[in-house]
């Protein structure tokens, strides 16, 4: 209902720079999502999400400016490339956990940053890295989604589709698997379940989201900066999942509205976007002493509260 | 008695009113010394101010151009607002402030904009849009190969093609190692295009690009010595070439090639930061008139930048940029009908239509025309770092090269060749 709601009125009511805001939003609450089901179903700290989503963007990028394909085509390829990377990211981290898992992912986000501000991402250009020193190729977005708003709606019936696989998979077998292993992968073996097979897979459906969400962040501007996908980046949407919670769609449509809003709120009130830090450093303080649900947690459980007085 | 109470009322009136004319000797607009009054006329810029630097400069002294003009007439008599937004060198946000600016402010045009990221992001925005950014500060290749912008400074390829024809034909360098930035559209663009034009004089070049996320200024160093080269041409923004000249000092190598620079290190700051090692040895590329020119509208500049720039807003070449297409648009928009200044479409026809304007801070005329790309600034002049100061060893000068066939030939078509 809520996602009908924002899907009517969220494009015709925002303005040209807010639909653009939401835009993006939208493309890193699907990357969020795949860090948020990995820590919360199986425990294990992903850092190099953005890296991924870095991926996903560049073969979208590639795809786009060296096939006419259709953008729905070439989505689909960014999502499985990556979907791969992240089976490539699970071979050394399946025996793995904890703080192990979280470095190794991030010194693969570090290596993909440096791949990315060396080579840069397509613009059209010929060879390989297809990257030209002159003004970008046209990006095609979708027939149905061309202007900002209709893509704003695109990419909201993504996210839905997104949290929809998600659910489907924690309430078929390999959500039942991974919750064994979250609890002790000793058990999990004893019970019969492919710990290997199962991890693998949550880190190919994190990597598929990743790959998703690049791809889509890369139709919202037509091409895409290796700024935005530093390894820092990673750590920061990690955290703000904490803050926001892992264990539902509302901790990460809080976590997203955090990394993407806040600062762009700040910048329109003419407020020096990195003041946003000190408060996320709060935030995590504050969900780390006082929520471990985070601030979706303590939200669901205040309506909770309420509803049950009256 | 009432008709001296009036008679010094209008006197006193009178004075108040020289007194608001004469506050700053500035030469604005209209120069009517009138205040703009009635609905304001839109206009938005954006700068990049955030890691690797702050290139608000050029945004500044256009805001005090207009605040300037406001006082002055405006345009046909309406106050200019000026809309400016910062990019933060961030993508996503350099088309957020566009969309802001172009799509919910519903600006007419665009005047200083000045950043390494917003023209490559926005250049297609503008173009569908129909509206024109009469920019200030471009470093990359989009910003002068797009239908909708065109620039006041010179950009690292013009200014480094002018920095390697003074290295030949004063220094004697017949190889030349080109040093930049692993930017396509910055770096491999502007270095491209000094080897293009070494070897349309039969002579050779290479170039080393550096890593913006990870720079090395030794390993870049010991890369442009292996080259073989005769002269070194640091094509860097200004930290980062001090670096790199810095780790040459420290090798002792100034002798045994020759230096240049593109416009990057004709900073006030760059020849104490240097000290006396380079004195006589360092020669940059300057995209305007120095900074002290004594032309009129250099002069101009400065007396606008004292009256409404704040104190430490920075008297540099992308103010004097930024100064420059504020002024070229007011000139432009006060020749337009009245009726017609809101008017985005129209707009964008008049400043498509500028031809042959010219100015003390500019070595060539300025003109836009409709075409899919515009450097009008591809004449500059060099400055030698000398006793902790700048000299100009040479006066203006043009161009030439492969890249600037295309827009000689369009200059033809104008008429202004």
């Amino acid at each position: 209902m809520l996602a009908l709601l924002v899907f009517i009125f969220i494009p015709v009511l925002a303005g040209g720079q807010w639909v653009k805001i939401f835009i993006s939003t939208g493309c890193f609450i699907l990357a969020a999502a795949g860090v948020a089901f990995m820590y919360a179903r199986l425990g294990m700290v992903s850092l190099g999400q953005i890296a991924l989503m870095g991926i996903g963007g560049w073969v979208m990028l590639r795809m786009n400016h060296a096939f006419d394909l259709p953008f729905e085509i070439n989505l689909a390829v960014a999502g499985a490339v990556t979907l791969v990377f992240g089976w490539l990211l699970a071979m050394p981290a399946l025996k793995m956990r904890g703080l192990y898992l979280a470095l190794i992912t991030l010194m693969a986000a570090g290596g993909l940053e440096v791949i990315f501000s060396t080579f840069r991402f397509p613009n059209g250009g010929e060879g390989f890295w297809g990257v030209m020193p002159s003004v970008a190729d046209p990006f095609r977005r979708p027939t149905l989604a061309s202007s900002d708003a209709d893509y704003l709606r695109y990419i909201i019936l993504a996210i839905v589709v997104g949290f929809l696989i998600i659910e489907l998979h924690m309430r078929t077998a390999p959500g039942r698997a991974w919750a064994m292993i979250r609890r002790s992968e000793a058990a999990a073996y004893a019970s019969g379940v492919n710990v290997v097979y199962y991890k693998a897979w949550a880190f190919g459906l994190a990597g598929f989201l990743a790959g998703i969400s690049g791809g889509l962040l890369a139709g919202g501007l037509g091409l895409l900066d290796p700024a935005t996908f530093r390894a820092s980046e990673s750590i920061m949407l990690f955290a703000l999942m904490i803050v926001g919670g892992s264990r539902g769609w509302l901790g990460v449509l809080i976590a997203a509205a955090l990394y993407r809003i806040v600062p762009a709120l700040f910048n329109d009130w003419g407020i020096d976007a990195d003041i946003s830090l000190i408060i996320f450093g709060a935030a995590l303080l504050h969900a780390i002493i006082t929520a471990p649900n985070g601030l979706s947690g303590q939200l669901i459980d205040l309506f909770s509260k309420e509803s049950k007085r009256t | 008695m009432k008709k001296m109470t009036l008679i010094s009322l209008i006197a006193f009136g009178s004075l108040s009113m020289i007194g608001t004319a004469s506050a700053s000797d500035a030469v604005c607009g209209l120069d009517n010394g009138l205040l703009a009054t009635g609905e304001s006329i839109k206009v938005g810029g954006i700068y990049g101010n955030a890691a690797p630097g702050d290139f608000s400069a050029a945004t500044d002294a256009a805001g005090a151009y207009f605040k300037c003009v406001n006082e002055n007439g405006g345009i046909h008599g309406r106050p200019i607002e000026y809309m400016v937004e910062n990019d933060q060198w961030n993508p996503e946000l350099a088309a957020q402030a566009a969309a802001k600016l172009v799509d919910d402010e519903a600006v007419v045009a665009m005047v200083g904009n000045s950043s390494f990221v917003e023209m490559s992001v926005n250049a297609p925005m503008y173009a569908e849009n129909g509206i024109m950014a009469m920019a200030s500060g471009c470093a990359v290749s989009e910003c002068f190969e797009s239908s909708n912008i065109v620039s006041t400074n010179q950009g690292p390829l013009s200014s480094s093609v002018g920095a390697a024809i003074y290295a030949i034909e004063e220094l004697g360098a017949t190889n030349i190692s080109c040093i930049g930035m692993a930017i396509p559209s910055v770096g491999n663009w502007s270095c491209g295009a000094v080897q293009s034009y070494m070897e349309s004089k039969g002579l050779n070049a290479s170039f080393v690009l550096l890593n913006p996320a990870a720079p090395d200024v030794n390993s870049a160093l010991l890369e442009a010595m292996a080259s073989g080269a005769d002269s070194m041409l640091v094509n860097l923004p200004a930290g980062l070439g001090i670096a790199f000249l810095n780790a040459a000092e420290e090798q002792g190598i100034a002798d045994a090639y020759s230096w240049t620079s593109s416009t990057p290190l004709y900073d006030a700051s760059v020849p104490k930061a240097l000290g006396s090692y380079w004195s006589g040895k360092l020669f940059i590329s300057a995209e305007l008139t120095t900074i002290d020119g004594a032309g009129p509208d250099n002069q101009n500049w400065l007396k606008v930048m004292d009256a409404y720039a704040n104190a430490d807003d920075p008297r540099d070449t992308f103010a004097q940029s930024g100064y420059l297409s504020a002024k070229y648009f007011v000139k432009t928009m006060n020749q337009m009908a009245p009726e017609k200044v809101n008017d985005r479409a129209a707009v964008t026809e008049a400043i498509q239509g500028i031809n042959g304007y010219t100015s003390d801070l500019m070595c060539g005329p300025y003109y836009v025309g409709k075409a899919d790309r515009h450097m009008p600034n591809h004449a500059g002049m060099i400055v030698e770092v000398r006793d902790e100061a700048f000299h100009v060893v040479r006066d203006c000068f043009e161009y030439d090269g492969p890249y600037f066939q295309p827009i000689l030939e369009a200059e033809k078509a104008l008429g202004l060749r």
